[in-house]
């Protein structure tokens, strides 16, 4: 019986992001392009290509996203984001067009993790953007299950690389579903082997004592 | 759920055996087994009979549905019907796998059997991914599946309750401040 003794904290794919989730602290190191709307006083040393003591009004800096996401505020006026070219005009065409055909792990391993992150920074696409990640998701869905549930013991790396994260965890809960079927067909369920943990601590077994 | 948790509760149905030995009725806690007499047939749970056969002590009688005619005629009206056909009994799958492996010689055909059972699971579970992949697309919020069995529902109930899930929380982003303070539970 497959019981896990580790239960890892799903990522929170909605707005909000799980805290203990490693998925989600990983995701929150993707760089934003952004925008200083006001002064840093005496945060100069940060900004290596100018000179000045403070960081100044509207320069520009790549700052990771749990930064902006503390320090953006609507009132204040601190910073503002700009979006990620992937979630832009542009590419939101060509996701709607045919979304199987593009390869989501080079677009930021983290597509739509990080496209919910952004629905955070109230830009004036919002609605656009979670429109797209939701047909994007569904598009790509079919390929996914079919590819999850057929491909028995063949070697899948040339499709799983063109997943994003999310996807991919869906792939391996599809492809846990249907090795666990087949093996019990096959039989090996009421095999008793013996665990990887004894195999791996390689303890003297008494056949190699004696002689 | 494991597929050999299905297989254990699919054990419970109950298959004719013909004992070769002579004992009064047990009286169990799941219920009565009538008393075992040589030659004459009486109905029991798989997992006895299954215990039986292997110390050779019984003889299986297939059940009414294996048979490779009403097999045959069961697959080809499931291939033509776009929903699922009532099934020949709850357990089909695990019964197929169980009956066959141990007592094979009990079952007239038995390799044609096995593949008749196969081709019926095969066109269920393609038109399960099939009604699971217009779920999605469509983006219902609830489908109702006549004739589905436990083990069809085990194999692809993981992968479809996480994309369920993911498609929801997706969704909900279409909709800000609805869903600001969202619990989790672990």
């Amino acid at each position: 019986m497959a019981a896990q003794s580790y239960f890892p904290v799903p990522p929170g794919v909605g707005m909000e992001e799980n805290f203990f989730s490693l998925d989600d602290i990983l995701l929150s190191q993707e760089r934003l392009p952004s925008r200083t709307e006001c002064t840093f006083p005496r945060l100069g040393f940060l900004e290596k290509s100018t000179d000045s003591p403070h960081i100044l009004e509207g320069s520009k800096m790549e700052l990771p996203l749990w930064l902006a996401k503390g320090l953006y505020e609507r009132k204040r006026r601190v910073l503002s984001v700009e979006l990620p070219k992937v979630y832009k005009e542009g590419w939101r065409t060509v996701f709607t067009a045919d979304p199987n055909v593009v390869d989501l792990h080079k677009m930021g391993p983290y597509y739509y993790g990080l496209g919910s992150q952004m629905l955070n920074f109230d830009s004036p696409e919002n609605p656009e953007i979670a429109q797209a990640l939701l047909q994007t998701f569904i598009g790509r869905f079919r390929r996914t299950m079919d590819s999850s549930q057929n491909a028995y013991n063949e070697d899948t790396s040339a499709f799983v690389e063109k997943l994003d994260c999310l996807e991919k965890s869906l792939f391996k809960s599809g492809q846990s579903g249907l090795n666990g079927f087949q093996s019990w067909e096959k039989g090996q369920a009421s095999q008793l082997t013996a665990s990887s943990l004894v195999l791996n601590y390689r303890k003297r077994k008494i056949n190699d004592l004696q002689p | 759920m494991d597929a050999s948790e299905v297989e254990f509760v699919a054990e419970k149905e109950v298959v004719q055996i013909i004992p070769n030995f002579s004992l009064d009725k047990i009286y169990l806690i799941g219920g009565d087994l009538g008393p075992f007499n040589p030659g004459l047939p009486v109905n029991v749970p798989v997992w006895l009979a299954l215990n039986l056969k292997q110390r050779q002590k019984c003889r299986i009688v297939p059940p009414e549905w294996m048979d490779v005619d009403k097999l045959e005629e069961m697959r080809d009206l499931e291939r033509k019907e776009e929903t699922f056909t009532p099934v020949p009994s709850p357990y089909y799958m695990e019964l197929t796998k169980l009956l066959l492996n141990h007592a094979s010689d009990n079952i007239p055909k038995a390799d044609e059997i096995r593949t008749l059972v196969k081709d019926l699971w095969d066109t269920r579970i393609a038109k399960l991914r099939l009604s699971a992949d217009s779920f999605i697309n469509q983006q219902e919020a609830h489908a109702k599946l006549d004739n589905l069995t436990l083990m069809e529902v085990n194999t692809i109930r993981a992968f479809l309750l996480d994309s369920l899930n993911c498609m929801y929380k997706l969704r909900s982003n279409l909709q800000p401040g609805s869903t600001k303070g969202q619990s989790n539970d672990y």
